[in-house]
């Protein structure tokens, strides 16, 4: 899902590689880059739950804005994961309203 | 409580070169931005820009982001990233949340220019992961290079949707379809046709009925509308899709403008009430760019640059003359910018004919790209012996690169830039193919419809990799993407003056000569 080389961008800049952890699972991203854009190239796109009716959602906006990719990072909630860079060793949970433990919706 | 001469609100197109003229002026000048990176939306958009020279056409957005940001460091302007401004209050004082704290900041007179927010139409399924702005799309894919997604439908014709639609294109998505509830494409017809020649379909009085998906989007269901935007049952179709991207329209992010008391009114979307400069009803507080009303990033910086000026005047820091003179300059350039078919004034008419009195192409408005037969119509359009342009532009937009592309005055247009491109008669074409990589619309090919009397050739503009060698055998498409015959690139030029406008020639058996436009390789 990353473009490798894009026609009128080239090759993208891009810090080096880290690992980060995605719900305990050990993932590879570039330092800095948006934790949003290295989730969307490892191919997950649920971030969270809502917290009334569980339904998932992700990246909507980009742009820090909309608040839709909010995910739980190194323990804090609400992480706007499109604005917030991503370092080596992160730990990067799913939102379930407003905790990283499944079935705590309501 | 840190005090400045001048505030600006915003580090996009708008607020750098307000910035910019304040500092110039001699004012202490600070930018806040609440990103990390200056520039605003500017790097994201790696297409040619309209206009004139004067407006910095057909160099890309990126580019113009890169020439802006520089001038700003040179004139002394201080950019405080990762500062969102939460608060204006009386006096010209603002609170600026630095991240752990709040700052407090002071000055003579507040430029806001914060741009605006991509709207949204919700839909069944509409917050399911894999529907997002294109906006957004364009976010992802040129600034941190990830694919938003591989299957695409667009949903929304006006310039975003077709300007995003060709970048995903570039990226390596597919596009499987660009949607409007619109009887007729919003933006212009050139970035219409250069997403429609590639093979992407166009449904226009469409709308999205579903977004289907457990998790993510897996389907999208559209139907047909009526002149009252209501689906109209038996016309739904299903396709395969992951990802919907949104470009139904911009809302001006005027909420902290707002909080001076000043005087507000209803223009596609709550604007504050400007006089000419970017004045509001509050002395001392100015706004500039998508906030004020939206439109380009190009009247944006012109924008700016007059509420820069007025800001330094009201300020004491210019004299009434020097004002004067450079405002009417800049007003006048804005002025270009502000004319045709889709300058503000004409928004949501319907318009027949261009001013040239021709009629406008009704088959580019419902279906992406211009009918073969509707081509010379047009002025830019003529039939010669040997390489001609035939330019195919058919719009009064205000764009003008061609003609000052082409060193050997076979392209002219006219009195004002708006005006219909016309190929010279008496001109002779060397075949150098500038023409065609300045062109922001990608309208211009160079055509040779009689090469040998069997073969003809056509020079198009080419954006896409990986990017095919002479020799390379496949397919010419039509207008609509349709391929029609075989074609075989003879010769590509990819130099730097071209910027990554590739220019390929294909030859092409000559009666396909005005009806092949993009070529697809055989794989």
């Amino acid at each position: 899902m990353r473009i490798a080389k894009h026609p009128i961008l080239g090759e993208y800049e891009k810090g080096r590689k880290v690992k980060f952890y995605f719900d305990g699972k050990e993932m590879e991203g570039y330092e800095d880059e948006p934790i949003a854009a290295a989730l969307r190239a490892a191919g997950v796109t649920t971030h969270r739950h809502t917290r009334r009716n569980g339904r998932p959602r992700g990246i909507f906006c980009a742009i820090g804005r909309c608040t839709d990719c909010v995910m739980v990072v190194d323990g804090e909630i609400n992480v706007r994961t499109c604005i917030t860079p991503l370092k080596e060793g992160m730990r990067v949970q799913t939102q379930y309203g407003l905790s990283a433990k499944e079935g705590t919706e309501e | 409580m840190k005090r400045y001469d001048l505030i600006v609100i915003g580090a996009g197109p708008a607020g750098l070169s307000a910035a910019i003229e304040g500092a110039k002026a001699g004012m202490r000048t600070a930018l806040f931005d609440e990103n990390e990176k200056p520039g605003g939306q500017l790097f994201k958009q790696i297409h040619k820009f309209f206009g004139s020279k004067e407006h910095k056409a057909k160099i890309r957005g990126i580019n113009i982001g890169g020439e802006l940001l520089k001038e700003a460091e040179t004139a002394g302007v201080e950019v405080h990233l990762s500062s969102t401004v939460i608060g204006i209050y009386p006096e010209k004082c603002i609170s600026v949340n630095r991240g752990d704290h709040i700052e407090n900041y002071r000055a003579e007179a507040i430029i806001v220019a914060t741009g605006a927010a991509e709207r949204m139409i919700p839909f069944k399924g509409w917050d399911l992961p894999g529907v997002l702005g294109a906006g957004a799309a364009q976010t992802m894919m040129n600034l941190h290079g990830v694919m938003p997604g591989n299957k695409i439908v667009m949903m929304g014709t006006g310039n975003v949707g077709l300007v995003v639609s060709f970048q995903l294109l570039q990226a390596g998505c597919q596009v499987e379809a660009l949607i409007d509830a619109a009887p007729r494409v919003g933006g212009y017809g050139v970035h219409a046709a250069k997403v429609a020649r590639t093979g992407v379909p166009f449904y226009l009085s469409h709308t999205i009925v579903e977004a289907k998906g457990t998790d993510h989007v897996e389907s999208v269901v559209i139907g047909q509308v009526d002149e009252k935007f209501r689906i109209i049952p038996g016309t739904e179709k299903e396709m395969e899709a992951d990802t919907v991207c949104v470009a139904v329209g911009l809302n001006p992010m005027s909420q902290l403008v707002r909080m001076t008391g000043c005087e507000m009114k209803e223009v596609g979307g709550l604007v504050p009430a400007c006089d000419e400069y970017g004045a509001t009803s509050i002395p001392g507080i100015f706004a500039a760019g998508d906030v004020s009303g939206i439109e380009e990033a190009s009247s944006a910086m012109i924008e700016g640059h007059i509420t820069g000026l007025a800001a330094a005047k009201y300020a004491g820091w210019i004299e009434e003359d020097t004002f004067k003179t450079q405002v009417e300059e800049r007003t006048a350039s804005l002025e270009k910018l502000r004319q045709g078919m889709f300058a503000p004034q004409n928004k949501g008419k319907k318009i027949e004919k261009t001013d040239e009195g021709l009629p406008v192409s009704a088959s580019l408005l419902e279906r992406g790209y211009m009918d073969a037969n509707e081509m010379e119509t047009y002025p830019g359009v003529v039939k010669k012996e040997g390489v001609h342009p035939v330019i195919e532009c058919s719009q009064n937009i205000p764009c003008d690169p061609c003609q000052e592309a082409c060193p050997f005055g076979c392209i002219k247009v006219g009195e004002r830039i708006t005006d219909l491109p016309a190929v010279t008669e008496d001109s002779v074409c060397k075949n150098c193919g500038a023409c065609v990589a300045a062109c922001p619309g990608q309208a211009i090919f160079l055509v040779n419809e009689d090469e040998d009397g069997t073969y003809g050739t056509v020079t198009l503009p080419y954006e896409f990799l990986p990017l095919p060698q002479a020799g390379d055998r496949g397919k010419g498409l039509d207008r609509s993407g349709r391929p029609v015959c075989d074609a075989e690139v003879v010769k590509v030029q990819d130099t730097n003056a071209f910027d990554k406008t590739a220019v390929l020639t294909m030859r092409v058996p000559r009666e396909y000569a005005m009806t092949a436009r993009f070529f697809k390789k055989e794989v």
